[in-house]
C-alpha cells in the first residue's frame, strides 16, 4: 500500500469515528483512551503525510491529496477533543409537569404535562430554556446542537395511574418516596430482578384509605407469559399492602383496564415519557465543512493531474 | 523535441513513521483515564420554596360548582393557592385559618384557591361544607398543579403576586399568623 493510499484510508477512519459520535451519541466508547489514541494516531499519520504532500514530495495529485487531509484534520480533530474534553453523557429525569436544572447547559428542562393519552402515545416534549434565550423544543427522535453537546431525548417507561375507592371515590396518589410526591405518574426510577431479567419498578400510595403498591412494569412482549390477558398489552403487576405492612392483594394491571386490588381499583394507563440525554459531540456544520474539503480535496487529486497531462515538458537528453 | 509526461515515483507507506505515531499516540492518551461514569440528574426535589420568583404555571381544571377555572383567571389579586385533601389532618387543621384569611382580606383583593389534589367532587365538597369554605375549591383530579407546583407534603401553599409570578411556595400548615405574615409582601408590592 502506497503512503497516499495509507493516508487516504486513516483519513476515512478517522472521519467515520468522529461522525459516529453525531450519529450514535452518548456511547461510552468516545471517552475511552482507546478512542483518544486512535484519534491521536490518526492524526499524527495525517500531517506527517500532508506535511510532505503539501510541498509537492508526492506529486500534484498529492498536494490535492494533502488539502483534503486537511478537511479530514478539522473533522478528527473535533472528534478527539470533543471525546476528550467534552462533557460525561448527563441523563436528566424530571416528571410530567416539571422543571430540572441542567447546569451543564446553564438551561433548564422543561417536561411537558402528561395525560393518560399522552403516556400511552409516548409523545410528550422536554423543552430547554436558558436565561434572556428562547425556549429550545427538543423533538422526539431528533437532535438539537448546543455549543459541544448534542441534546436527545430517550423513552423511559410511564405509567398513569387513576385509583378509586370500593364506592368509586376517586383517590388521590402520591409518591412518598420519589422526588415529585404529589403525581399520579410513576416513572419507575428502581428495578427489580425477575429470573433472569430486571423489570422496571416504582411505588406508589393512596392516603386516603391508606394503601400502599408496589407496581412491576411488564412491557408488552414480557405481558405475554399472562396468557389469560388475551391482548397484547402492557401490564403492571401490583402487590397492595395496608399502612402495617399487611397484603392486601396482588394482580396484573393490563394498561387501560381497571382492576380491583383489594378495596383498591387501579386504572393505569402505560407507555412512555422522555428523559433528556446530553452528550458531548462535535458540531455537525465544522463536520460538514471538514468532510466538504476533503471530499474536494480527493476529488481534486483525480481532476487537477487529468487537466496537467497537456503540460508536456522537454524530456531530458535532447 | 520529444515530450514525456511528469510523472512522480510512489513513495511506499513507512513502517516506522507508522509504528512511531503509535507509540506516541498511546503515550499521550495511555493516561487518559477516560471519561467519568454516566450521570444522571434528578428533577423534582427543590419543593415548593425553589418556585419563587417563576411564572405560576396554571392548568384548567373544574371546580366545585362544576363550572371550569384556573389560576391564571385571577391574574391581578394576590392569589393564595392552598394545595389539599380530605385525608390529609394537617389540612383539615389549617381550613378555618383559610377560611378567616379569605374573609379579611377579600375587599383588599386577595383570592384564596383551594386545590383539591386528585379527589372526587363528592369527597371535597362534603369537607368544604363541613368547614364552612367560601372560596373556590378546584378539583385537580390530574394532580396537575401539585406536581408543577413541586409539592413534597400536603398542605402546600404557595402565595401568588398580581404580576402572575410566584412569591413564596410554602410547605406544610401554616397558622393564621403565618398566612398574614406571608400575604403581606404581596399585598404591599405594586
Amino acid at each position: 500500500m502506497t503512503s497516499r493510499q495509507t493516508a487516504l484510508l486513516i483519513a476515512v477512519a478517522a472521519i467515520g469515528l468522529t461522525l459516529a459520535q453525531d450519529v450514535r451519541p452518548g456511547l461510552d466508547l468516545y471517552h475511552t483512551w482507546q478512542y483518544a489514541a486512535a484519534m491521536t494516531i490518526a492524526i499524527i499519520l495525517i500531517v506527517a503525510y500532508a506535511w510532505g504532500a503539501r510541498s509537492g514530495s508526492d506529486g500534484r495529485a498529492g498536494q490535492w491529496i494533502a488539502l483534503g487531509l486537511a478537511g479530514a484534520l478539522t473533522v478528527a480533530v473535533g472528534g478527539l477533543l470533543s471525546g476528550l474534553i467534552g462533557p460525561d453523557t448527563i441523563t436528566v429525569n424530571g416528571s410530567p409537569g416539571s422543571v430540572t436544572p441542567v447546569p451543564d447547559l446553564a438551561a433548564a428542562a422543561f417536561f411537558s404535562p402528561a395525560d393518560p393519552q399522552t403516556i400511552a402515545r409516548g409523545d410528550a416534549t422536554v423543552s430547554l430554556r436558558r436565561k434572556g434565550a428562547d425556549a429550545i423544543a427538543v423533538p422526539a427522535g431528533g437532535r438539537v446542537f448546543l455549543g459541544t453537546s448534542v441534546v436527545y431525548l430517550t423513552s423511559r417507561p410511564a405509567a398513569y395511574i387513576v385509583a378509586h375507592d370500593a364506592r368509586g371515590n376517586r383517590l388521590t396518589v402520591t409518591q412518598p418516596t420519589n422526588p415529585t410526591f404529589l403525581s399520579p405518574v410513576l416513572l419507575f426510577p428502581q428495578s427489580q430482578p425477575l429470573k433472569d431479567k430486571s423489570y422496571p419498578l416504582d411505588t406508589f400510595a393512596t392516603p386516603g384509605i391508606h394503601r400502599i403498591a408496589r407496581a412491576l412494569f411488564f412491557s408488552a412482549d414480557d405481558a405475554q407469559t399472562f396468557n389469560h390477558l388475551g391482548s397484547r398489552q402492557p401490564a403492571l403487576v401490583l402487590s397492595v399492602d395496608d399502612d402495617n405492612g399487611k397484603s392486601v392483594g396482588l394482580s396484573i394491571v393490563p394498561s387501560g383496564r381497571d382492576v380491583a386490588v383489594g378495596d383498591l381499583h387501579v386504572a393505569a394507563t402505560l407507555g412512555t415519557f422522555p428523559q433528556l440525554v446530553v452528550a458531548s459531540a462535535p458540531h455537525p456544520a465544522a463536520l460538514i465543512i471538514g468532510l466538504l474539503v476533503f471530499i474536494g480535496g480527493v476529488g481534486g487529486s483525480f481532476v487537477g493531474p487529468r487537466r496537467s497531462t497537456s503540460l508536456r515538458v522537454p524530456a531530458a537528453g535532447l | 523535441m520529444r515530450c514525456v509526461p511528469i510523472r512522480t515515483r510512489e513513495r511506499r507507506a513507512n513502517p516506522g513513521l507508522l509504528a512511531g505515531a503509535i507509540i506516541i499516540g498511546i503515550l499521550l492518551t495511555g493516561c487518559y483515564s477516560g471519561g467519568g461514569p454516566k450521570r444522571t440528574i434528578d428533577g423534582g426535589s427543590g419543593g415548593p420554596g425553589s418556585l419563587a420568583g417563576a411564572p405560576a404555571v396554571s392548568y384548567d381544571v373544574k371546580r366545585l360548582d362544576g363550572q371550569t377555572d384556573a389560576l391564571s383567571r385571577y391574574r391581578g389579586s394576590v392569589v393564595v393557592m392552598n394545595l389539599w385533601a380530605t385525608w390529609c389532618p394537617p389540612c383539615r387543621e389549617e381550613m378555618p385559618a383559610l377560611q378567616q384569611l379569605y374573609r379579611e382580606n377579600k375587599a383588599k383583593g386577595v383570592v384564596v384557591l383551594g386545590v383539591d389534589q386528585g379527589e372526587s367532587a363528592e369527597a371535597a365538597g362534603s369537607f368544604a361544607r363541613e368547614h364552612g369554605v367560601t372560596f373556590p375549591i378546584l378539583l385537580d383530579a390530574d394532580q396537575q398543579y401539585g406536581r408543577s407546583y413541586a409539592a413534597v407534603g400536603l398542605p402546600t401553599t404557595v402565595i401568588v403576586g398580581r404580576n402572575g409570578h410566584v412569591m413564596r411556595g410554602i410547605d406544610g400548615q401554616l397558622s393564621l399568623a403565618q398566612m398574614r405574615e406571608a400575604v403581606g409582601p404581596a399585598l404591599r408590592a405594586q
